[in-house]
């Protein structure tokens, strides 16, 4: 396989890839490499911190103010925690398919619990585990997890009076997208989903009582529907299949999309749901490798990180600061703006967030000092903030693992580093700069080369 | 000599360095010919309950539909017999009773899409509801007027579609020193320098290219500018202060800036609304009552007419978890110094006659709202900007 394919193809399943790699792949056939993609990502490996402060906890104890407060702080530390561990699991995966397709995925199925660790994670690890497998059984899943009951109000949804959200979201941002559904579907399949809840542990529980055991007329069909019925009636609508399919070809191929190759990826995808069907034959499909499709995606902030981790690894001395760089470049790992989730492509980019990606390097890699303001959040936003300062100004503190980098680049000139990182459609202007640039130290061209626009791509 | 050298040795030659005094001196006196107004766009982002912030707390059915959550006399500000603003709006009526407010009720348009996020887009974009733009309308005005980036402010830290236009976006800035100090490193000058005279069309890496230089060129302006000037200090402590507080400093400092935004956000109220509501309520009246203040202070209040919208408004029958859900029709406010019409600007919403889905009808189409501050505001084309015409309100 040509490398620029194979760095394509490792840009779009991961974070990038090292020449080493590189140059182990080239001698294998497409096929062998997608197979072997798959292969390394089997195996699922749920992603757990510490919750041993929940075991004791019961519901009384919530009753008092005080401890239920106390609850509440260790949560937020421990959803912090969780975020953290997100994301050294990204920069150090085993399976790489499916920790990215668990972004991708994190990014679809919205959901945000700030109040409860054990709640968050195991709704992460639903994502993980279901990342390839079949897209019915998995929003069913997403239902019933107790963060998405919380997040989207669907354990508040009672007979005596429907909560609607989680119903409309389910088609929104879910399954069908805008306009394929009426306010009466919306209406119906909110009747269906009454009496979900979740036990104290997090453990779904149907509470009959509150079940609108009527019957329901959704899309022309009428029945007594239940939640499970409604995901059923959903996906055998074509549309669904598109809805996805079109999702996953603007996150791994390309934001513009080619109607030809969403028509093929549909009659793959609909006949049974099966996720990791759909992907390998994304991955193996000869359009995946045009050329209107290499270097064109502007990198998300996690992708943008972890790309440079791949390259030269660092480590946060205060894991903390992981959260506040996300913070500052647009995205924190469980922390999503709304239920639609981060607006990708150009969204990413403006004068801000442009200006801070193009620094970070030398603030990773170099220990330069990074200002900022404080870009708080809903909660801050309505806090009061008398003790914080809103502007800051503070040094990252990293070690960096040059000794990874020389050993992995040791036998590439500066010249070919640009090849190793980039593309060849570089500005002119600027490849002028770098070329001008091309004899100062390997880690000072490395760290210039990921500091212009350019590198913002993959 | 070296391209970077000569660069800047002949922009000090051709640039304001050999302006004569008296073309200087007429600049600064310009504003009558140009429109200097300002509108500062302000979002209650979620969809705020319109009927539980300005109440028909007479209205029976209003009582009937809301049993936990429906505000009663006394717990309400009185602005007529009938109607009364929420309690947590004093500052707001301080303002709405110095002639500074004007309550706009019933805005909607046909079609209500009850989704944040398509609504929000509607609003932004200024679209029907079953057509979808890619630019916001304030993102249109950029690119008619042919103006620069500068002249649209998000104070925030990523651009919303309002200020995306087709061929020209504002900037998101929320403080001025720190990007402009990002930005002083000369690797950056340097691949901005060399690239300034490039084909800078291609698609994404385009983009990116433009935005670094337009963030270049106007950081160093917005901070120049402001770098003088501090605001009051007595915003609220949160992030919805501290926008407000820049967008004065911005103000008042002379900036040639004409449309600002930014917003407040939780309003998604599906569960206990009536303690989320009234801190936020709060939030909000206090900073807009210390921004005119603040404004008034410096001479700048005459200029600048500050719009308040919520994507929708929410359900009339509150739901069983001390919440509502997405509405339809809202009221809108609009604070000016010169308003035509003061106080209410029309009647409160009809609570016996409403949609299909037991939702506020709408009497007037946002786009109106925005038409007017097009036309009579800002005097630019609003048909042009909008893309259809629509009739025009006497608020200003």
């Amino acid at each position: 396989m040509k490398l620029v394919h194979i760095q394509h193809l490792y840009n779009r399943i991961g974070f990038g890839i090292t020449p080493k790699e590189m140059a182990r792949l080239s001698k294998k056939s497409k096929q062998q490499i997608v197979d072997e993609i798959f292969s390394s990502s089997e195996k699922i490996t749920p992603l757990k911190i510490d919750t041993s402060f929940l075991k004791d906890i019961q519901p009384k104890d919530l009753k008092d103010q005080d401890k239920k407060r106390a609850l509440q702080k260790i949560n937020r530390e421990k959803v912090n925690d969780f975020s953290v561990a997100w994301f050294y699991r990204i920069l150090n995966p085993t399976a790489i398919f499916r920790e990215k397709m668990t972004l991708f995925w994190a990014n679809h199925f919205v959901c945000e619990s700030r109040n409860n660790v054990l709640f968050i994670q195991n709704y992460n690890n639903v994502l993980r585990e279901n990342a390839f497998g079949n897209f019915s059984d998995f929003t069913k899943k997403i239902s019933k997890e107790a963060a998405m009951l919380g997040y989207l109000n669907n354990k508040q949804n009672r007979k005596k009076s429907p909560n609607e959200n989680f119903a409309r979201e389910l088609m929104e941002l879910f399954t069908l997208g805008q306009g394929n559904y009426t306010e009466t579907d919306i209406k119906e399949a909110a009747r269906a989903f009454t009496g979900y809840n979740h036990n104290f542990r997090g453990k779904f529980v149907m509470r009959k009582y509150h079940h609108d055991k009527n019957e329901k007329t959704f899309f022309g069909k009428t029945g007594n529907f239940t939640g499970d019925d409604i995901i059923d009636i959903i996906l055998e609508k074509e549309q669904c299949a598109r809805f996805i399919s079109e999702k996953i070809y603007r996150y791994f191929v390309n934001e513009n999309i080619n109607k030809n190759h969403i028509d093929q990826m549909v009659a793959v995808f609909y006949k049974e749901y099966n996720i990791e069907k759909l992907m390998r034959f994304v991955l193996l499909s000869n359009w995946f490798y045009d050329d209107e499709n290499i270097w064109t995606k502007i990198k998300s902030p996690i992708e943008f990180l972890a790309g440079i981790y791949t390259v030269v690894p660092f480590n946060f001395k205060k894991p903390k600061q992981i959260l506040l760089i996300q913070k500052l470049l647009g995205q924190v790992l469980m922390r999503p703006p709304n239920v639609a989730g981060w607006q990708t492509g150009k969204n990413w980019i403006d004068s801000n967030t442009l200006v801070r990606r193009l620094r970070l390097p030398s603030i990773l890699l170099n220990n330069t000092a990074i200002t900022y303001s404080d870009t708080g959040d809903e909660e801050a936003m309505v806090n009061d903030l008398k003790s914080k300062k809103l502007k800051r100004k503070g040094y990252i503190k990293t070690t960096v693992d040059w000794n990874s980098f020389e050993k992995n680049y040791k036998k590439e000139s500066n010249n070919k580093l640009i090849s190793l990182l980039l593309t060849n459609k570089i500005l002119s202007g600027t490849k002028e700069l770098l070329l001008k640039n091309a004899n100062i130290p390997k880690k000072d061209f490395c760290i210039q080369l990921m500091s212009i626009p350019e590198y913002q791509l993959c | 000599m070296k391209r970077r050298d000569f660069l800047k040795q002949t922009s000090f030659a051709s640039g304001m360095f050999f302006v004569p005094q008296f073309l200087k001196a007429f600049e600064q006196q310009l504003p009558k010919t140009f429109s200097h107004k300002k509108v500062v766009i302000i979002q209650l982002k979620g969809g705020n309950d319109g009927l539980n912030t300005v109440v028909p707390f007479r209205n029976d059915i209003y009582h009937q539909q809301r049993k936990n959550i429906a505000l009663k006399e006394n717990e309400l500000l009185k602005i007529t017999d009938e109607v009364g603003l929420h309690k947590s709006l004093k500052s707001l009526q301080n303002l709405y009773d110095k002639g500074f407010v004007s309550i706009i009720n019933n805005v909607g348009y046909p079609n209500p899409n009850l989704s944040h996020f398509r609504s929000t887009d509607i609003w932004q974009t200024a679209s029907d509801s079953n057509e979808y733009l890619q630019s916001g309308w304030v993102g249109r005005y950029l690119d008619f007027t042919k103006e620069n980036p500068l002249k649209a402010i998000e104070v925030d830290e990523s651009l919303s579609l309002l200020l995306k236009g087709k061929t020209q976006n504002g900037l998101a800035v929320t403080d001025a020193k720190t990007l402009y100090n990002s930005l002083r490193e000369p690797f950056f000058k340097n691949v901005i320098n060399h690239n300034l005279d490039a084909h800078l069309s291609e698609h994404n890496l385009g983009y990116l290219y433009n935005t670094l230089i337009d963030a270049k060129s106007s950081a160093k302006y917005i901070f120049e500018k402001t770098k003088t000037k501090s605001a009051a200090n007595n915003y609220p402590k949160n992030l919805f202060g501290k926008q407000l507080k820049t967008i004065s400093q911005f103000i008042n400092s002379g900036l040639e800036t004409q449309v600002y935004y930014a917003g407040l956000t939780g309003f998604d109220t599906h569960a206990n609304q009536p303690n989320t509501q009234a801190r936020l309520l709060q939030t909000y009246a206090e900073s807009m009552e210390i921004f005119v203040e603040d404004l008034q202070k410096n001479n700048h209040f005459d200029d600048v007419l500050i719009l308040t919208f919520s994507e929708f408004g929410r359900r009339v029958k509150q739901n069983e978890s001390q919440g509502t859900d997405h509405g339809a029709a809202n009221n809108v406010f609009v604070i000016g110094k010169n308003l035509k019409k003061q106080g209410l600007y029309n009647n409160l919403p009809n609570l016996s006659d409403l949609d299909a889905n037991g939702n506020l009808k709408y009497k007037i189409d946002f786009r109106e709202i925005y038409a007017t501050i097009l036309d009579k505001w800002l005097q630019v084309n609003d048909k042009a900007i909008l893309n259809k015409s629509f009739s025009k309100l006497r608020f200003v």
